[in-house]
């Protein structure tokens, strides 16, 4: 049998020598030789003034490949690797260059919160195999910070040794496919705190995501405190302990910027507000009424977007938020309006009556207001794609970044409309989906979203799919998302990842394996790399679930259908 | 108008205890009630008090001091302050044997291994509102534990004042179904004792009295067993993911002094691929491919039980760790048996020939061997539900029969006269809808979707579709979870609070309202994660806050 599973493993894998990294690099020359790390092995920097959250991102790393103790994923877990310890070479130092061509250096954090298309996320990198000093090169910090995630991935722990079964390596000019790739927590349905974003940051930073999507508020809690708006986290909060600080929300900027993750906060308006009615019942339409009728879940309350009071209080809260992050992006939401709750609602159509407007002309009224507060703030305003497949809304600016969320099927209509994507379909990416209904009194209800979404079935998603070659550039790139209302820090690991990876590669890698096989179609390639990448996740702390019985993991097509 | 009626629910519901699974008899007061801060368990009227009983009410005191839980209602209990202000305070609970009792107790320990039917759980609790001693009566021991795990559920923190606004509470309960359990696999992928060790502790907060554990499987054998090392040093995924005697001892130990007997399952004559790592001559077809014709799950591998030795081996390997488990069952599985591994297999074939048997007869004396081996020491085997309704096999009539290909095979098995414990995949395999694990299979399902939800779990009847005479051979039933894609990563949310729906279900009885259990499930897994389990969310906290609110005929 094994003979037989040996010769499957060749045909498929197409990959030289199985080089275990998450994501591929888009292109590399691998050899599948030992070498050892030695014991004083160290990085170093050859240029003058490195900022200072490199050298943190340096440190990580040595620290990282000490105490991953990753034992290879083999029968034997690197037993028949030792036999070559004897006569292997030690690598002993990684030089860490800039590109001399390279414009002044900046920290890591200030080039991962640059707008998208100004960033440069390559880097080349080599492991020779005598021994000799690899090098990783980039023209930025965070090309080298993405190097740096590379190189973390190639050490196994056999017996107290450190070592790399794939020298010599060369990877060059690896660089993402897609500029956006992200991952998305929802805070407000259940509460979540700074140590598990951090963790979470962790494994994104491992699996190079470039943005943390954070939908901080929604209509059952508002867990962010605002110094010029304290009454909203202090009705809406679930207590004082469930709620982001100012300083929290600092904290997981900067720890997500050191890592090369740019956070986009999101305040989703006017829909999934219920919440503010708890300090500002003027402001919330139909606010806990029935929410069969009035909302897509409990509780009802949608903000009185044709009140322009309520408009400009909106946009007050949202720039006071927005003028404290350094992203370019800021996400106003815009999902799932429930029209039936403004047609009830007496104060709304009072108003529309009297300003003579239709609903959907208020809310691009009240988009405007929210839009130009931000825009004064120098920020680009991200929608879901209601906004402009649903509601005609008129006053969005040409670079509005729109996340295509409720099928996959809307993206080619969105960029039609001459707008940039995300990808953030529900029948491909939703992590919550699948595990039945949460809703009260239901016996045999299912998620609305079923099944749950494997990472198989992720990870065959195309990004390109019906997107006419002209506006392929409109597609920034996409990410996973966890609503969670059946999620909490509890199963927050587990629910994710490794699931979430699966994007991060789509977006890295692109369309087109190294080896210039199609990546799409080849999920029996990708699955010992992700139980690889998986594997460390755990030995760094995130609890990444099994996707098969051990037997299988060490095993590469044996447990192939 | 929809939040006047809201509050009108909240109110109703909030007045009832929020008991995990809830008892049998039932009744609760609205006056405040605060733990004094020299609270005490007292058993001076219990001579010679069991230390397992002495340590179940050192935890239970420490639950009440820990648990820190604050009442699941939107101020969290903020308004119960001046009631309780002025409330009495509790100093003493009181532990006694029912009049009738004489004699020295047994200990939990002892109890449990007994037969499950002789078992006595059942206790009467009292919390008197005025602070007047609570009580807690049982004629067992066991039944003294059962109720001192219902007096840890009482108790809310505010302000660390520890509190319940219930009294006076008066309870008489005991279950429905002796046998209440939550299977575990530890051979698709390993957990550590700590693990094991934190899911007994759940277990015993919902009343569980039995782990059954699926031991070893064709992927891994992480058992010790002294007579036969090679087993685990070849078979285990690594030296460190071996369960020891040791451990084994401390599990047993462990989940004893817990209410819980361990079921301890080596699966035969199939799932036993592995065994060839160390034993090769005993395993037909092993690593055969296509694993798909040879096998349900890869690796291909059966006990060659056609042949008098490795049936000897088997009778002898069950008969070692058998003798180191105190209870009075040992499952031998005998589930999901392929047919075609036999067919190519040379010396099966052999021995068919050379014995004049069909594999049917060959598969009843083997199973007679090691069932034999069992009984002599005093064991009830325990076998799935294949071994009686797929094959013509002789088994005793105590065998113990697991349902779980599907729950309508139970009324056929009780027609054969076994007693069955219900563990049915349609309702209640916690591994159930995230997707295929088999590989190179992009949009493969689990074979068992969908998810199985609590909610729908609840709803199971053990006696659907049974006459009285079928529906007396029901014994209980357990939640399962097989672990292709779970580990210790995993194992708290993928099991809690969803397996405590069977533990309310065959305690209290089937037939309870959704909509009635959920604050109350809501309940013990905040508890349950305050204690340390990573219970999941079932709903958004502010619905958790909200009972009824959140309900689809809200």
């Amino acid at each position: 049998m094994f003979l037989l599973t040996t010769a499957i493993a060749l045909a498929f894998s197409a990959i030289p020598c199985c080089l275990s990294i998450w994501p591929i690099p888009r292109s590399f020359d691998s050899g599948n030789q030992i070498i050892k790390l030695s014991n004083s092995f160290d990085i170093s920097i050859n240029f003058t003034n490195p900022p200072q959250d490199l050298l943190d991102a340096v440190a990580r790393t040595k620290d990282a490949i000490q105490t991953d103790q990753l034992g290879r994923l083999i029968v034997g877990r690197g037993s028949s690797d030792s036999e070559a310890f004897g006569s292997a070479n030690t690598f002993h130092n990684l030089v860490l260059s800039i590109e001399q061509s390279a414009p002044v250096v900046q920290p890591i954090s200030t080039e991962a919160v640059a707008s998208l298309d100004t960033r440069d996320e390559s880097y080349s990198l080599s492991v020779p195999l005598d021994g000799s000093a690899g090098v990783v090169s980039a023209n930025t910090t965070l090309g080298l910070l993405r190097g740096l995630s590379t190189f973390e991935q190639l050490w196994y722990t056999y017996n107290g040794t450190i070592y790399t079964s794939y020298a010599p390596l060369t990877i060059t000019n690896d660089n993402p496919a897609y500029v956006y790739r992200g991952f998305m927590l929802d805070t407000a349905r259940n509460f979540f705190g700074v140590s598990d974003i951090k963790r979470t940051l962790d494994a994104m930073y491992l699996v190079k995501i470039n943005t943390f999507h954070w939908h901080i508020t929604d209509s059952q809690s508002w867990p962010i405190q605002i110094a010029q708006f304290p009454e909203l986290a202090q009705a809406g909060a679930y207590s004082a302990n469930q709620s982001f600080t100012p300083e929290d929300i600092q904290d997981v900027v900067s720890y997500a910027g050191e890592r090369g993750i740019d956070v986009l906060v999101e305040i989703d308006t006017p829909g999934h507000t219920a919440i503010i009615g708890a300090s500002h019942p003027d402001y919330v339409a139909c606010y806990l009424s029935d929410w069969i009728t009035f909302a897509g879940e409990p509780p009802a309350g949608q903000l009185r977007l044709a009140d322009a009071t309520v408009a400009n209080f909106t946009a007050e809260v949202l720039a006071a938020v927005a003028k404290s992050l350094p992203s370019t992006m800021f996400s106003t939401g815009g999902d799932e309006l429930d029209t039936a709750c403004y047609s009830a609602d007496e104060p709304t159509q009072m108003i529309l009556n009297e300003t003579g407007r239709t609903l959907f002309e208020a809310l691009d009224d009240f988009t405007a207001t929210t839009h130009g507060a931000l825009h004064t703030l120098g920020k680009t305003t991200v929608v879901w794609e209601e906004m402009v497949l649903e509601y005609n809304t008129t006053t969005l600016r040409n670079d509005t970044i729109v996340m295509v969320w409720i099928s996959s099927d809307d993206a080619a209509a969105v960029v039609q409309k001459g707008y940039r994507i995300v990808h953030a379909p529900s029948n491909y990416f939703y992590l919550d989906c699948g595990a039945g209904e949460w809703i009260g009194n239901d016996p045999t209800g299912n998620s609305w979203c079923d099944p749950f979404k494997t990472w198989q079935e992720s990870y065959t998603f195309d990004p390109l799919a019906n997107i006419s070659s002209g506006q392929v550039s409109l597609v920034l790139g996409g990410e996973q998302l966890l609503w969670t209302e059946q999620s909490g820090p509890e199963n927050l690991d587990s629910i994710v990842w490794p699931r979430a990876a699966s994007s991060a590669e789509i977006f890295w890698t692109g369309d087109t394996l190294p080896d210039g096989f199609d990546r799409v179609g080849n999920i029996s390639e990708a699955l010992p790399r992700l139980h690889d990448v998986r594997y460390r996740m755990v030995q760094r702390g995130i609890k990444a679930i099994r996707l098969q019985p051990e037997w299988c993991a060490l095993r590469p097509q044996a447990c192939n259908g | 108008m929809a939040w006047r009626y809201l509050s009108v629910v909240a109110a109703v519901v909030s007045a009832v205890s929020a008991l995990w699974p809830l008892p049998t008899q039932l009744s609760t007061g609205t006056t405040a009630l605060i733990l004094a801060s020299d609270f005490d368990i007292d058993i001076s009227t219990i001579s010679n008090p069991p230390e397992d009983l002495l340590d179940a009410i050192s935890r239970t005191k420490g639950y009440i001091q820990n648990d820190q839980l604050e009442a699941l209602v939107v101020d969290r209990g903020a308004s119960y302050a001046q009631s309780l202000q002025n409330a009495s305070s509790l100093s003493s609970l009181v532990l006694s044997f029912d009049s009738g009792f004489n004699g020295d107790p047994t200990s939990i320990s002892e109890e449990v291994a007994d037969d499950i039917e002789n078992r006595v759980e059942g206790y009467s609790l009292t919390v008197p509102e005025d602070g007047s001693a609570a009580t807690i009566k049982a004629n067992s021991t066991l039944g003294l534990f059962r109720g001192l795990t219902t007096f840890g559920q009482l108790w809310y923190d505010l302000s660390n004042t520890t509190y319940t606004v219930e009294a006076p509470i008066t309870i008489t309960d005991s279950p429905v179904y002796p046998y209440r359990g939550f299977m575990l696999d530890t051979a698709r992928n390993y957990f550590p004792v700590s693990d094991i060790l934190r899911t007994l502790d759940a277990m015993s907060w919902v009343k569980m009295t039995t782990f059954h554990w699926h031991m070893v499987d064709s992927q891994s054998f992480p058992l010790e067993v002294p007579e036969f090392p090679q087993l685990s040093a070849k078979g285990a995924y690594g030296s460190s993911l071996v369960y020891s005697t040791d451990d084994v001892q401390n599990i047993i130990s462990y989940a004893a002094a817990r209410g819980i007997d361990v079921l301890p399952e080596i699966d035969t004559p199939g799932h036993t691929a592995v065994i060839a790592q160390a034993y090769p001559e005993h395993v037909a077809c092993p690593g055969a491919t296509p694993w798909a014709t040879y096998a349900n799950e890869p690796p291909a591998g059966q006990l060659r039980f056609a042949n008098a030795d490795t049936t000897n081996f088997t009778a002898s390997l069950i008969s070692s760790v058998s003798s180191r488990f105190p209870g009075k069952y040992f499952s031998t599985g005998g589930d999901e048996l392929n047919t075609e591994c036999y067919a190519i297999d040379d010396s099966t074939q052999a021995d068919l020939n050379a014995t004049g048997k069909t594999l049917e007869q060959a598969l009843d004396a083997f199973t007679q061997s090691v069932h034999g081996v069992l009984e002599n020491s005093g064991k009830t085997p325990v076998v799935w539900e294949e071994m009686v309704l797929d094959f013509n096999l002789t088994l005793s009539n105590n065998t113990i029969v697991m349902v779980w290909i599907s729950s309508a095979d139970a009324a056929a098995v009780a027609d054969k006269g076994f007693r069955l414990v219900q563990a049915p995949s349609d309702y209640f395999y916690l591994d159930c809808g995230a997707g295929g694990w088999v590989g190179a299979n992009p949009s493969g399902n689990s074979w068992c979707d969908p998810f199985k939800t609590w909610q729908y779990a609840y709803s199971f009847d053990p006696i659907a579709n049974m006459t009285d005479a079928q529906a007396k051979q029901v014994i209980g039933g357990e939640h399962l979870l097989w672990t292709e894609q779970s580990h210790a990563s995993n194992l708290d949310p993928i099991v809690w609070p969803r397996a405590a729906a069977s533990a309310e279900l065959f305690w209290s009885g089937p037939g309870g309202d959704i909509s009635e259990a959920l604050p109350r499930l809501h309940d013990i897994a905040f508890r349950m994660t305050q204690r340390g389990v990573g219970a999941i969310a079932l709903q958004p906290l502010w619905c958790a806050l909200r009972p009824g609110v959140c309900d689809l005929t809200a």
